[in-house]
C-alpha cells in the first residue's frame, strides 16, 4: 500500500518535472523531452492505477495497460513528427 | 520490506533522471539521461505487473525515442549554445500545481470500484484470445486501436511533409557483418513476441517495434535499398495494417446479420481474424517506424 | 449502423487507397467528398424521424466496448463537416496547379473529415483522446504544406496540441482512477463535487480550451492558421477547432457535477470577455490579411465560450441554441473569408492587408465573398451570425445579464470595424494594387458560396432552432 502511494507520488512528480522543463526549455529538442517525460509520468499514474487489483490478490486491469499501450504509440508518433518538424527547421536554419 | 526498498530507489532514480535530463546543461547529456529513464520506467512497469508495457517501452522509450532525439542532436551540434533561463518563477508555479495534484489524489479510493476486470475476464472466452489486454485492444476496443495506427501512419505522412537531408552514414565493416547476423535473430524473435501475444504478454506493437529495431540497423548499413515510399510494396506494407483492420471490420459486417455492429468479430473465427490482423499490423508498424527513423532524402514533388 | 459507419469509414479508407495509388488520389478525393454529403444529409433525416441512435462498438457490453451515438447535434455537425469538405476539395481543384498545393493535401484532408466525423460520433473520454491526438496531427500535417516558411508555427502548434492532450488524458486517467469507466452516458450524473474530480475537470478543460484556442490559450492559433494555405486554414478555423469545443460541451453539461457548473462559468465568461476584446483589438491592429481572419476566430470562440458560460449559470435553452448557432454561422463564414482572403492575397501578390486597395475594383467576387461573411461575422440581420446571437442576446435579457449586454454591443462594434477596415480599403479605387495575373473565377464562386448560405440560415431558423433547442 505504502508503495502504491510512493508510485502515485512519483508519477505526479514526473509531471511536474516535465512540466518545468516544457516552461524552461530553452532548446525546442528538451521541450519535446518534456513532453515525454510529462506522457511518461500520465501513463506511471495510469499504470499504478492498473496495479490496485494486484494489491488484493486480483489480476491487473488489463484495460487501463492497453490504454497506456495505445498512449505509448501514439506519443512515439507525436515525438518522431515532431522531431522530423525540428529536424527540418534546424537544417533549413544553417 | 525488500520490496519497498527497491520501490524507493527505483523512484528516486526516476525522478533523479527525469530532473536531470531537464535541468542540464548540454543538450546531449539530456537526451542520454533521458535513455536512462526509459530504461528505469520499463524495470518500473514490470515492477507494477504491467508486462506488456515494460516490453514496449524498452523498445520505444530506449531504443526508437532514443535513435529519433540522436538524429536531431546531431543538427543542434552547429546551432549556438542557448543562454540557460531562469529558474524560479517557474518552480514556484509548477510546484504548486503539483502541490494541488498530489493533494487531489488522496482521494483516489484505495479500492477500485470499476466493474471492468471482472467484464474483461467475463468476456475474455468469446474474444478469440486468451491475454487480456490483446483481448482490450483488439477486441472490446478495436476502435482506438484503429484509430492509434492512422495517428502512427500520420506521424509519417507528416514527418515526410518536412524530410531533413540527412548525413548520410556509411557503414564500417565490422559494423555490416553484426547487422547481418543480428537482424534475423530480431525477426526471430518479433515473431515470436507476435505469436506469444494471444496467450501471454506480447503482442503487434511489441513485436512491430523489435521488428523495426532490426530494419534500421540492417538500412543504416546500406541494405534494404528498396525501403522506400516511392516503392509501391513498402507503402502496401505501412497502410497493410489499417487495410487489413479495415477489411476484417467489413467482411464481419458482412458475414453476421443485419444488426451487428462495426468492429465486432463472429466469435467462431475472432481468434484469426485477430491473428490477421495483428500480423499485418505488426508489419506495418515496423516499417513504418523503419522509415520515421531513417528518413527519406528526396522531398515530395508538387502535384501538376 | 451503416450511414454512420461510411460517413467515417469511406474517407479513411479513401485516404488509404489514395496513399496507396497516388495517381487517383484527386478523383477519389472528389467521389467520397460528393458521397459524403448526401449521406450525412440522409442521416440528419433518419435522426430527425426516428430519435437518437447509439451502438456499442463490437457489440461488446456498456463498459467494455466504446460507444457512438448520434443525436441531432451530431447529425448536423456530420453535415457541417461533410458540406465544408466538399466545397473546399472543390476550392482545391480550382486551385492547386495555380497555387502548388502538394498531392499530400488530398489524402490528409480526407484523413482531416474521418478524424472529425469519428469525434462527433464518439462518447468514450479515451476515444476522444485519440480521436483529439488524430485531428491535431492531421491539423499540424496540413499546416506543413505550405513549406518551409510554415514550420516554425507548425511545430509552435504542435507542442501546444500534445500538451493539451496529455492534459486532457491525466484528468481522464484522474477520473477512471475514481469511477472506472470512460463510457460518457454511464459516467453521466455519477461525479460527486470532491478534489479529486475538480482536479480533472480543471485539467480536461484546460486541455480542450487550448486545443479550441479559447482566450487567453489562443496563442498557437493565429500564427498556424496564416500560414496554411488557404484551403486549409479554411478548414481548420470552421471545423477543427470546433472539436474540442464539442467535447467540452459535453464533458460539462453532462458529465460535471452541478456543484461545479458556477465557477466553471465564471472562467468560461471570463475567457470569452478576453476573447471578444482582445481578439477583437488584435484583428484590427495586425498588418496581414490572413492574420486578421485567424484573430477573427478568436474573437467568434469568445462568443461560443460565453453561451457555453451562460448554459451552465442559467441553463436556458436558448443559450444551448445560440453555442450551436454560433458555430455553425462561424464555420460557414470563417470558411468564406479565408478562401475570400486567400484568393485575394494569391492573386494581389501580397499578404499585407495594405496590399487590397480597390480590390473591390479588381476582384469585386471574392471581395464581395469577404464582405457578405463578415457580414455574418459581425451579426447583421438575418444572417447566421445574427440568428445565433439573437439567441444569445435573449437568454442575456432572460436572465438580466445587462453588462454582458454592453460587452456584446463592444464586440460586435469592434467585429464590425475589423471588417470594414477591408471593405473600406477595397472601395477605395484610386490606386488599386494590380493583381499579379487574371483573377480566376471559379475559386472566388467557391468562396461566396458559404457566405450566401450563411444568410440562408436566416431560412431555416425555425427548424434550427427547435432541433437546437432539443439538445439540453
Amino acid at each position: 500500500m505504502l508503495s502504491f502511494y510512493l508510485y502515485l507520488g512519483t508519477a505526479v512528480l514526473l509531471v511536474g518535472i516535465g512540466g518545468l522543463g516544457l516552461w524552461r526549455g530553452p532548446e525546442l529538442l528538451r521541450r519535446i523531452l518534456a513532453l515525454n517525460v510529462i506522457g511518461a509520468g500520465i501513463f506511471m499514474l495510469m499504470v499504478t492505477l492498473a496495479y490496485r487489483p494486484v494489491m488484493q490478490g486480483e489480476p491487473a486491469d488489463s484495460v487501463l495497460h492497453a490504454l497506456v499501450l495505445t498512449g505509448l504509440v501514439v506519443a512515439v508518433s507525436a515525438t518522431a513528427f515532431a522531431l522530423a518538424l525540428l529536424g527540418r527547421l534546424l537544417t533549413r536554419a544553417d | 520490506m525488500a520490496l519497498l526498498l527497491f520501490d524507493l530507489v527505483l523512484c528516486a532514480l526516476l525522478l533523479l533522471l527525469a530532473g536531470a535530463a531537464m535541468l542540464s546543461r548540454s543538450l546531449t547529456q539530456a537526451v542520454t539521461l533521458f535513455i536512462a529513464f526509459g530504461v528505469m520506467m520499463a524495470l518500473a512497469w514490470a515492477r507494477l505487473k504491467a508486462p506488456d508495457l515494460a516490453l514496449a517501452e524498452a523498445a520505444i522509450g530506449a531504443g526508437l525515442t532514443g535513435a529519433l532525439c540522436f538524429t536531431a542532436l546531431v543538427r543542434y551540434a552547429k546551432q549556438p549554445a542557448y543562454p540557460q533561463p531562469a529558474l524560479w518563477r517557474p518552480l514556484t508555479f509548477i510546484g504548486l500545481v503539483t502541490a494541488l495534484l498530489l493533494a487531489s489524489l488522496s482521494q483516489i479510493p484505495l479500492q477500485p470500484s470499476s466493474a471492468i476486470p471482472a467484464l474483461v475476464q467475463q468476456h475474455l472466452p468469446q474474444s478469440g484470445v486468451s491475454h487480456p489486454v490483446t483481448a482490450v485492444l483488439l477486441n472490446f476496443r478495436a476502435w482506438d486501436t484503429l484509430l492509434e495506427l492512422l495517428v502512427l501512419l500520420l506521424a509519417l505522412l507528416g514527418a515526410r511533409q518536412a524530410p531533413g537531408d540527412l548525413p548520410r552514414y556509411r557503414g564500417w565493416s565490422l559494423s555490416i557483418s553484426w547487422s547481418r547476423l543480428l537482424s534475423p535473430l530480431l525477426l526471430l524473435v518479433s515473431g515470436y513476441l507476435l505469436w506469444r501475444g494471444a496467450a501471454a504478454p506480447g503482442g503487434a506493437f511489441q513485436a512491430g517495434a523489435l521488428l523495426a529495431s532490426g530494419l534500421v540497423i540492417l538500412r543504416l548499413n546500406q541494405q534494404l535499398s528498396w525501403l522506400s515510399w516511392r516503392h509501391f510494396w513498402v507503402r502496401m506494407l505501412v497502410l497493410g495494417g489499417l487495410l487489413a483492420f479495415v477489411l476484417a471490420g467489413a467482411v464481419s459486417l458482412l458475414l453476421q446479420d443485419l444488426g451487428a455492429v462495426w468492429l465486432s468479430w463472429p466469435q467462431s473465427i475472432a481468434g484469426a481474424v485477430i491473428l490477421i490482423v495483428e500480423s499485418f499490423a505488426t508489419l506495418a508498424i515496423a516499417v513504418t517506424l523503419t522509415l520515421l527513423v531513417v528518413g527519406e532524402p528526396k522531398p515530395e514533388v508538387a502535384d501538376a | 449502423m451503416f450511414p454512420a459507419l461510411l460517413l467515417v469509414t469511406l474517407p479513411l479508407s479513401a485516404a488509404l487507397l489514395m496513399l496507396l495509388w497516388p495517381r487517383f488520389a484527386r478523383s477519389l478525393h472528389v467521389t467520397v467528398a460528393l458521397l459524403s454529403v448526401p449521406l450525412a444529409g440522409y442521416f440528419l433525416q433518419q435522426i430527425l424521424l426516428h430519435g437518437e441512435q447509439q451502438w456499442l462498438l463490437g457489440g461488446w457490453s456498456p463498459l467494455l466496448a466504446i460507444r457512438w451515438q448520434a443525436d441531432s447535434l451530431s447529425a448536423l455537425l456530420l453535415l457541417l463537416s461533410a458540406l465544408l469538405h466538399l466545397l473546399v476539395s472543390g476550392y482545391a481543384l480550382a486551385v492547386q496547379a495555380r497555387d502548388r498545393l502538394p498531392a499530400a493535401f488530398w489524402p490528409l484532408s480526407s484523413l482531416l473529415l474521418a478524424s472529425l466525423q469519428a469525434l462527433w460520433l464518439a462518447r468514450d473520454l479515451f476515444n476522444w483522446y485519440v480521436c483529439l491526438e488524430l485531428l491535431g496531427m492531421v491539423a499540424v500535417a496540413l499546416v506543413t504544406l505550405s513549406g518551409d516558411k510554415a514550420l516554425k508555427p507548425a511545430l509552435n502548434y504542435l507542442l501546444f496540441s500534445l500538451f493539451a492532450s496529455l492534459c486532457y488524458l491525466l484528468g481522464v486517467a484522474l477520473l477512471y482512477a475514481g469511477y472506472g469507466a470512460l463510457d460518457l452516458p454511464l459516467l453521466a450524473g455519477q461525479l460527486e463535487a470532491n478534489r479529486l474530480n475538480a482536479m480533472a475537470l480543471l485539467l480536461i478543460t484546460l486541455g480542450l480550451m487550448l486545443k479550441a484556442a479559447c482566450w487567453p490559450l489562443h496563442i498557437w492559433l493565429p500564427a498556424a492558421h496564416a500560414a496554411a494555405p488557404a484551403a486549409v486554414s479554411a478548414l481548420l478555423s470552421a471545423l477543427v477547432v470546433k472539436g474540442p469545443l464539442f467535447i467540452l460541451y459535453l464533458v460539462w453539461t453532462e458529465l460535471a457535477p452541478q456543484a461545479f457548473w458556477l465557477p466553471a462559468s465564471y472562467l468560461f465568461a471570463l475567457a470569452a470577455l478576453g476573447a471578444l476584446l482582445f481578439g477583437g483589438i488584435a484583428a484590427l491592429r495586425t498588418p496581414y490579411g490572413k492574420s486578421l481572419v485567424a484573430y477573427s476566430t478568436v474573437a467568434q470562440l469568445g462568443y461560443a465560450t460565453l453561451a457555453l458560460a451562460f448554459v451552465l449559470r442559467f441553463n436556458l435553452p436558448e443559450f444551448v441554441a445560440a453555442l450551436w448557432l454560433f458555430v455553425l454561422a462561424h464555420a460557414l463564414a470563417k470558411a468564406a473569408s479565408f478562401l475570400a482572403m486567400g484568393e485575394l492575397q494569391q492573386t494581389l501578390g501580397s499578404k499585407q492587408v495594405s496590399a487590397l486597395k480597390g480590390a473591390s475594383q479588381t476582384m469585386p467576387l471574392a471581395m464581395f465573398a469577404f464582405a457578405v461573411a463578415g457580414g455574418s461575422l459581425i451579426g447583421l440581420p438575418p444572417s447566421g451570425g445574427f440568428l445565433a446571437k439573437w439567441a444569445l442576446l435573449l437568454g442575456l435579457w432572460q436572465s438580466q445579464q445587462y453588462f454582458w449586454l454592453l460587452v456584446l454591443a463592444v464586440a460586435t462594434l469592434l467585429a464590425a470595424a475589423y471588417v470594414f477596415r477591408v471593405v473600406v480599403l477595397a472601395f477605395d479605387r484610386a490606386e488599386p494594387t494590380a493583381p499579379d495575373f487574371a483573377p480566376q473565377r471559379l475559386p472566388q464562386y467557391l468562396a461566396l458560396l458559404p457566405a450566401l448560405a450563411v444568410w440562408a440560415m436566416a431560412l431555416f431558423s425555425m427548424p434550427l432552432l427547435t432541433l437546437l433547442k432539443q439538445e439540453l
